[in-house]
């Protein structure tokens, strides 16, 4: 009891922290950018936090993760508007609004759906900050226990699942992205013995990419490739009935809304698996235990309202093992780490003991752009579908430009805009050939975790792997992991079943034996 | 994709076999009497292993859906060329790269950046079909834009951040 009360001083006390006239300034024109980016089509949360990375380096390190928090949670509402409107997601968070969210504004109900998206992702945030704020200490706590075996595990874990899961159709082209991922996080000073590696003598190289110009290529160069290779959208058409959010409509479908707030921030919290997962798995999941099932696909108020709870209660969910882990459950999750990383703070296991409040801030953040993408939800429609008439051959070149000025400034080197080149074209090829950017994304972030604690615990071990195989964690880890392989690879698979069945028909006729 | 897929798994595997012999030649520094499970090379060698792995079964898989049959030919590059949507990518890319790459750092940050936006809008929004009074009108929006972006960009980058602009 007494912990409880301890920590809701501690929540209330960073709440009121944010109370100040600069703080609330920084939450207005984030959150405000935050939704235009996202309503914009090709403009994704994770390239909006990498860019907006690059415009926080001045400030200090708590309203610089306000800022990126509320441009998260602002992008992630905002794609629904263009969802809805022109049939397009603003981010891919919001591919499964528009299966609802577009018939019903061709109902002439587009005011509504907005409304509902506008509820959903209230209420998925709210609930999504709930679990922050109550499941982030007890892991960071738990996470103290972990030693070199479990982190190299995790690192794994988080790369197959999140490579599964991002690419469910050829899972192993995820594999493959995250697998390039650690390959590129190799390149430089490695943390033990400091050799360098990959770098070829160059003293640009010796501290690896760096990850916001990589992130910025990855996510921004390669989008605007993307969009402008596209022909332009429809012009969005403003709706004629209220925006406002019905309080009915949450009432009749309160069981949709905590179910698609569990699924959205339990799918937050794997490793590296985004928004997009978190509104699919919600939506699947109301389809099936819906009563009003053949109104889904046709403009149904439920599955509209499931896929926006549902991918914006993923946000806080993917804080969750950035905070307490340093892993980020999400691609901008991701970017959000490194940011912490730039601004001098250290999440991970540690959290707890060395800055707790820091955890309770970010809950406070994550309410904060809640609250603003309420207001602006019933407030801005109309400035948003002006914005969304800009041409897209007049945002892209300025977007480029913030790409390119964005990785410069980081350290002042023009290496980093070339990185940002590299990281853009490779980016765009891979997105061509479907190979998700989310695991990739992790296997940077990740490379040093397993590098260092992989040989950390062979060298405690001396080179003995038992441990990595015994632990319970490890145990639950590397079998979930190996069995996500085996089982999507054909050949393993038809290999294991053979092998299966012959055992089986080996140890028949064996107990039949025995039986007589 | 098949096809595509053939030569990524071939990419992979070359690409990982590189990575493997790179990792044997990295040092094991004996001479620091380090344990020999914590040399550098350990972890990428293992990364090389495993992108072999996935390498391979992605040849093996395009192979089996005919994959290997790339069909190159000069007139299925030219369709590829003369798609509007791919000569839109392509001078997308020439120009941030020749922006990017080449014009940041040869002439002043405000006047590449200027130029670039400009050049882009004016290239992407030019119209054969328009009279001259619109297109004299476009010409003069995206200088206008050009201006605002490269002077807004360089002061919030030079006066704000104080970021020594290239």
């Amino acid at each position: 009891m007494g912990v409880l009360i301890e920590n809701l001083a501690r929540l209330f006390s960073a709440i009121w922290g944010f109370v100040t006239p600069f703080a609330l300034f920084h939450m207005a024109w984030s959150s405000l950018l935050g939704i235009i980016i996202g309503a914009l089509p090709g403009l994704t949360a994770t390239m909006g936090i990498a860019l907006i990375t690059t415009l926080t380096y001045k400030l200090p390190a708590d309203l610089a993760i306000l800022v990126l928090i509320c441009v998260y949670v602002g992008a992630i509402y905002g794609g629904s508007r263009t969802a809805i409107l022109i049939n397009i997601p603003g981010t891919p968070a919001n591919a499964a609004t528009t299966l609802d969210g577009f018939p019903l504004a061709m109902q002439g109900l587009a005011g509504r759906a907005m409304g509902v998206a506008t509820s959903g992702s209230v209420l998925g945030s709210l609930i999504g900050m709930i679990f922050l704020a109550t499941i982030a200490p007890i892991l960071g706590t738990y996470a103290l226990k972990f030693q070199s075996f479990e982190f190299f595990w995790l690192a794994i874990f988080g790369i197959v699942i999140s490579g599964h899961l991002t690419a469910l159709e050829d899972p192993i082209k995820g594999w493959i992205a995250g697998f390039l991922g650690l390959l590129v996080s190799m390149v430089g000073q490695e943390g033990i013995h400091a050799y360098e590696r990959f770098t070829y003598g160059t003293t640009e190289l010796l501290g690896g990419f760096a990850l916001i110009p990589a992130m910025v290529g990855a996510f921004g160069f390669a989008e605007v490739l993307s969009v402008m290779q596209s022909p332009p959208p429809k012009m969005a058409e403003a709706p004629r009935d209220s925006i406002f959010p019905k309080v009915a409509d949450v009432l009749c479908y309160w069981r949709t809304i905590v179910r698609s707030g569990l699924i959205g921030t339990a799918i937050g919290i794997i490793p590296g698996v985004g928004e997009d997962i978190g509104a699919w798995v919600s939506y699947a999941a109301a389809r099936r235990k819906s009563k009003e099932r053949e109104k889904f696909g046709k403009g149904s108020i439920e599955g509209l309202m499931a896929a926006e709870t549902g991918n914006n209660a993923v946000v806080p969910g993917a804080i969750i093992p950035a905070l307490t882990l340093a892993i980020p459950g999400s691609a901008p999750a991701a970017v959000l780490l490194a940011a912490m990383f730039i601004h001098g703070l250290r999440p991970g296991p540690m959290i707890m003991v060395e800055s707790p409040q820091f955890v309770y801030q970010v809950v406070a953040m994550v309410f904060f752009a809640t609250l603003a993408i309420l207001i602006y939800g019933v407030a801005l429609s109309k400035i948003l579908l002006k914005i969304l008439a800009i041409p897209k051959t007049r945002l892209m070149p300025i977007v480029f430009v913030l790409c390119a000025i964005g990785s410069y400034a980081i350290t002042n080197r023009t290496f980093d805009i070339w990185v940002m080149i590299g990281f853009g074209i490779a980016g765009y090829i891979l997105r061509q050939m479907k190979y998700p950017m989310a695991p990739l994304v992790l296997g940077i972030i990740l490379g040093d975790l397993m590098d260092k604690n992989l040989r950390r615990g062979l060298v405690l071990t001396d080179g003995d792997l038992t441990p990595f195989f015994t632990r319970p964690i490890c145990l639950v880890l590397w079998l979930i992991t190996f069995s996500s392989i085996v089982l999507s690879i054909d050949p393993l698979r038809h290999g294991l079943e053979s092998l299966y069945h012959g055992l089986r028909s080996r140890i028949r006729p064996g107990r039949l034996k025995a039986s007589r | 994709m098949a096809r595509a897929d053939f030569v990524t798994g071939w990419v992979l595997i070359l690409l990982s076999l590189y990575v493997i012999v790179e990792s044997w030649r990295m040092p094991r520094l004996e001479h620091l009497k380090v344990h020999p499970l914590s040399v550098p090379g350990i972890v990428p060698a293992f990364i090389g292993s495993v992108l072999l792995f996935f390498g391979i079964i992605l040849v093996i898989r395009s192979i089996r859906r005919g994959g290997h049959r790339l069909g190159l030919t000069r007139e299925g590059f030219r369709r590829i060329f003369d798609e509007p949507g791919n000569r839109r990518l392509l001078l997308t890319a020439f120009l941030c790269i020749g922006y990017a790459g080449f014009l940041i750092g040869t002439i002043p940050y405000w006047l590449a950046t200027g130029l670039f936006v400009w050049v882009f809008i004016v290239l992407f929004e030019r119209d054969r079909g328009t009279g001259f009074r619109v297109q004299k009108w476009r010409l003069v929006t995206a200088a206008i834009l050009a201006l605002i972006s490269s002077g807004a960009v360089t002061l919030v980058f030079e006066r704000l951040f104080l970021v020594t602009l290239p």
